[in-house]
């Protein structure tokens, strides 16, 4: 355990050195995401700006969701969503031998490697709006705080269960660049208020694939929405993620090389 | 007149290979049968919701909301463009030079790549997700000016076309213009339309809109398509937008060809 941590310090270490040496390239990659996080959340503005909105749901509770997601999204971006990209590049060059011959976890060490600093200014734009929603409503006690800890962190289970999955997709479907996109319209459904959604659709985002809990859930804690079944969510997205590592190591075994 | 139809058979040669090299990806384009789908009932419940208790918002009814989604997403299928990814590739690999020896014009045989590709477009993802859209959500997807539309559609299709061309050639100057292509696809998704109608905007913002190519590229065709066009305030017929649509092409080829004759003078052949 102590020598993955001293890996993971070391990838941490190389990331930094070369956001350094990059330096412009780095900060440009970290405005452009930056700009991006307060352009999307602009459009619940416009909406709400022309009058209309979410019944129940004020512009700062459905921004605090918004928000909420971006912060998932961007520690999800730092810490494991490389590996997808990393396995799909590896895989159809046919490098991936390189990486099984080393002795740790295949997975442990492409996330490692694959950490990026570059999600940072995607988690303060994110942590920006955050704010200024959190503000905006009536102040959050501290078992809601907790709450909404416990949905965070279950919710960022989600995040790389959906990343192991598709990572796992592409030893199969070798070098297709468009299946982080089949998981991105799916993890859409999370960015809103689910009351918008009829039941048939909320079963499948809070059980069968439960992207609820990367935003919806936290932020429902944080306004006292908190309620039961959101905690039993909590047990799907445990199984999601275990799926996503067992599949992802099934994929690993059998594996045969020669990329594609 | 030989001349013009030399060109049509190279376009013609370029477009078929595309299509046929391409197609062993097709797996790749049919993912958009999924995604835009998902993505269309997103919007769908989202808009149902907004919807609920008033008839319209910024002068747009939900079945108008619904086919201004539906038809951008479709649109969109028929325009997508990455020559500029292809073009930076070009320059920085110092591969462009093949092409800046060839009896040929790069810009003409990007054309007609991208011709080939957005073929393959219309077949695995435009038709698939009409039918999808029109039979499974019942969304009304019945252009109301066919021919206007078409014409709108091509006009977007070139528009996309040729400003993706001038962000390629960006990297003649830059040599990582990665970040430059990032940032015009940030502001594109937002200011064309793709995201919510431009009339969503401050009216400031709309007018400065009508100035700027991204309007051209979705929102043009879109409510070409809905039959009703009004941005900032001003309702515009439909032949006369598409009218400022072929203006705004124009333009854009025009500055396209004097920054490549500017691009061809700084030109080294030797990448970065």
């Amino acid at each position: 355990m102590i020598r993955y941590l001293k890996i993971y310090k070391e990838c941490i270490k190389v990331d930094f050195a070369t956001a350094s040496t990059y330096r412009l390239n780095f900060f440009l990659n970290c405005i452009i995401m930056l700009l991006g996080d307060i352009f999307f959340p602009l459009i619940t503005v416009l909406i709400y700006g022309s009058g209309a909105g979410f019944e129940g749901w004020t512009v700062y509770e459905v921004l605090l969701i918004q928000s909420v997601f971006t912060m998932s999204t961007a520690i999800a971006d730092m810490t494991f969503h490389g590996i997808m990209w990393a396995t799909m590049d590896l895989v159809r060059n046919g490098g991936m031998e390189m990486v099984l011959i080393l002795p740790v976890d295949t997975m442990f060490i492409l996330m490692a490697r694959t950490f990026s600093f570059e999600g940072i200014g995607l988690f303060a734009g994110g942590a920006a709006i955050f704010t200024i929603a959190i503000l905006n409503i009536p102040a959050p006690s501290v078992w809601e705080w907790l709450q909404f800890l416990a949905f965070f962190i279950s919710g960022l289970f989600v995040m790389m269960g959906i990343g192991l999955i598709m990572a796992a997709i592409s030893f199969k479907w070798v070098g297709n660049s468009r299946i982080p996109e089949i998981f991105d319209c799916i993890r859409s459904f999370g960015k809103y208020p689910q009351s918008v959604f009829p039941k048939a659709i909320l079963v499948f985002t809070s059980f069968l694939i439960p992207v609820a809990m990367i935003a919806y859930c936290p932020a429902a804690a944080l306004l006292g929405r908190g309620n039961m079944t959101m905690f039993l969510m909590i047990l799907p997205c445990v199984i999601f993620l275990l799926f996503g590592i067992f599949l992802y190591k099934y994929m690993v075994r059998l594996y045969q090389g020669v990329g594609g | 007149m030989r001349a013009l139809k030399r060109q049509l058979n190279v376009l013609r040669a370029v477009a078929v290979v595309t299509y046929k090299e391409w197609s062993a990806y097709r797996t790749h384009s049919m993912v958009s049968i999924l995604v835009g789908p998902v993505y269309f009932i997103v919007q769908y419940f989202i808009w149902t919701a907004l919807f609920k208790g008033r008839t319209e918002i910024n002068g747009m009814d939900l079945n108008q909301m619904i086919t201004y989604f539906g038809a951008s997403t479709l649109i969109g299928y028929l325009t997508m463009d990455f020559a500029d990814w292809n073009l930076q590739m070009l320059i920085r690999t110092g591969k462009f030079l093949t092409f800046a020896l060839r009896p040929i014009h790069h810009r003409f045989f990007a054309l007609s790549q991208k011709l080939g590709h957005r073929f393959l477009g219309l077949i695995f993802e435009f038709i698939p997700c009409y039918i999808i859209f029109s039979v499974l959500f019942k969304a009304p997807l019945m252009p109301a000016h066919i021919g206007w539309t078409v014409l709108s559609v091509a006009l977007a299709f070139l528009m996309v076309f040729y400003i993706h061309y001038i962000l390629g050639m960006t990297a003649f100057w830059f040599t990582q213009a990665s970040g430059i292509r990032r940032v015009f696809d940030l502001l594109s998704g937002i200011f064309s339309g793709v995201y919510i109608p431009l009339v969503f905007f401050p009216q400031w913002l709309q007018k400065a809109l009508f100035f700027m190519p991204f309007s051209y590229m979705s929102y043009v065709p879109v409510m070409v398509f809905t039959g009703i066009f009004t941005l900032a305030g001003v309702r515009i017929d439909i032949p006369v937008i598409v009218g400022i649509q072929a203006f705004m092409v124009i333009i854009t080829i025009l500055f396209s060809e004097i920054l490549y004759r500017a691009s061809m003078r700084r030109f080294n052949g030797v990448g970065a």
